[in-house]
């Protein structure tokens, strides 16, 4: 069964949309999964920047993907390289930057890169959501 | 490929161009009394290019400063005498505190050699003391000042298990499941275990060097813990580490202070190489010495600031970024040790620095040579 949601035919039930967590510590992307997957999302999972544009790119997941968490550090293709792949090549699927490490100037400058939300961990499972709801009207905003 | 050699780039006094004149032939100075003060003389003046220290003198053959002249290849003597009659010194050093040694030493010792003793030479011994002292300070404060570095990997480690352990806490107010209670509850345990070895290792590290004897320490062991520290200053995801580790391989010293030396070689390794590159860490050990290099493939050093980089407040790293007292103190802990470092360096293809120690004297007395 499919239903219409975010502009996009997504298949599965009570799908709300299907976010991208990119983070190199799988206990991290479980916790995500979990807090969301219980919120109606369909989570997809990377660990780390050149996994996620891999993901990114293939099949239904380039019309499909509605948001993207990412962590900054980590290996391979950094959050910071990987977010400005995805700035360039998917600039309607909006970003949220979840990090283990405050730091103002770099949350300064990707926000006025267009990241919605820059989240410091360990983050409140409701807070995640809401700003998982903001960048969906966000994405919702970009299709009209 | 521009090397600097263990050889020269160990003796401070050459380095530092305070030679008051390569004219004047070194002074050849005679130790006696191998206690406390003629072990700290000995250790701290050998360090002087301009010094050589010809030999020391004990009549108790287990006298500390004995074993220390042992390591350090300085000739040691039971009898002042034959010390005085084989060496021919310009200077006798006399720290045994007995009153009759003047009137032994005065008959002694051809014309034109100086003595020093009783209040000059314990003046002497306690400026040692005081300069030991502010070396030990002035590694703890870079020490300290290069924990700064580490808060970005500090926050990235505590906040990755902090952010699991929240996680599954808030799903666990409704989770009905009761096996998925009892692993989730398990994986919260075993993540404050994660947290509570961070604050472990970093404590540990960050506590002032413990003033114990110099002991023998595993450096293969040492150089593991020092990966484990450098981690927090460093992102070390993208960096392959290749390590050729000898077994058993050990030298002699304070084990804290060698860690500082390791952690120091490998952030300064991994920050040449922006973070993606390869870093080796070698041991060996044979013909009389026991060697340490770390390797990477890093911008390198250019020459002419080769001959720069052991000098106190050097440094080519951003304002904020280094003290320029990381190397400096490297090279006084390996001095302490009776060391050398070295460095080959080519830049744009990485730097090595090579850590040379006497194999423990200890276990082969027959290589003290006299």
């Amino acid at each position: 069964m499919s239903e219409f949601k975010s502009g996009f035919f997504v298949g599965g039930e009570s799908c709300n949309g299907r976010i991208l967590i990119v983070d190199d510590e799988a206990d991290i992307r479980k916790v995500v999964r979990m807090t969301l997957h219980k919120a109606g999302y369909d989570v997809l999972e990377a660990e780390n920047g050149e996994k996620a544009i891999e993901v990114i790119n293939s099949g239904e997941n380039r019309l499909l993907l509605d948001v993207i968490i990412c962590d900054i550090r980590m290996p391979k293709v950094n959050g910071i390289e990987a977010i400005a792949y995805f700035r360039q090549n998917y600039p309607r699927v909006p970003l949220i930057v979840l990090t283990g490490f405050p730091d103002t100037d770099m949350a300064t400058s990707l926000l006025r890169q267009g990241v919605v939300d820059y989240l410091v961990k360990p983050v409140e499972g409701e807070k995640l959501k809401a700003s998982v709801a903001r960048a969906m009207e966000q994405r919702e905003l970009a299709h009209l | 490929m521009t090397t600097i050699s263990p050889t020269l780039s160990h003796r401070p006094a050459e380095n530092q161009g305070d030679n008051p004149s390569p004219l004047l032939p070194p002074m050849r100075l005679a130790i006696i009394g191998g206690g406390r003060g003629g072990t700290a003389l000995l250790d701290a003046l050998h360090q002087i290019g301009t010094i050589a220290i010809i030999g020391i003198a004990d009549k108790n053959p287990s006298a500390p400063g004995l074993r220390r002249a042992q390591e350090l290849h300085v000739p040691i003597y039971d009898q002042v005498s034959d010390l005085i009659t084989h060496q021919q010194p310009s200077l006798v050093l006399d720290v045994t505190g007995d009153p009759t040694m003047r009137s032994v030493l005065q008959e002694l010792v051809p014309p034109g050699t100086d003595i020093v003793d009783g209040q000059t030479s314990r003046l002497l011994w306690l400026l040692i003391q005081h300069e030991t002292t502010l070396q030990t300070e002035l590694l703890h404060a870079e020490k300290l000042a290069g924990i700064g570095s580490f808060a970005a990997g500090i926050a990235h480690d505590i906040n990755n298990p902090l952010q699991l352990i929240l996680g599954l806490a808030e799903n666990l107010t409704d989770e009905t499941d009761l096996e998925a209670v009892h692993l989730q509850a398990k994986d919260i345990i075993e993540a404050v275990k994660r947290t509570t070895a961070i604050c472990r290792d970093l404590t540990s590290y960050s506590r002032r060097a413990s003033l114990r004897p110099d002991g023998l320490i595993s450096v293969n062991g040492k150089l593991d813990e020092a990966l484990k520290i450098a981690r927090y200053a460093v992102a070390l995801q993208d960096i392959e580490i290749r390590k050729h580790y000898q077994p058993d391989v050990v030298v002699k010293g304070n084990p804290d202070q060698l860690l500082h030396v390791f952690v120091n070689l490998i952030t300064n390794a991994v920050q040449a190489m922006e973070h993606r590159g390869t870093l080796t860490l070698e041991t060996a050990s044979g013909s009389g010495t026991t060697q340490v290099r770390v390797s990477d493939t890093g911008s390198g050093i250019a020459p002419e600031l080769l001959n720069r980089i052991f000098d106190p407040f050097f440094t080519t790293k951003p304002p904020g970024k280094g003290t320029g007292l990381g190397l400096y103190n490297i090279k006084n802990v390996i001095h302490h040790m009776h060391g050398t470092i070295g460095v080959d360096s080519q830049v744009g293809h990485g730097s090595t620095f090579t850590l040379t120690f006497p194999e423990d004297p200890g276990q082969d007395p027959e290589r003290a040579r006299p």
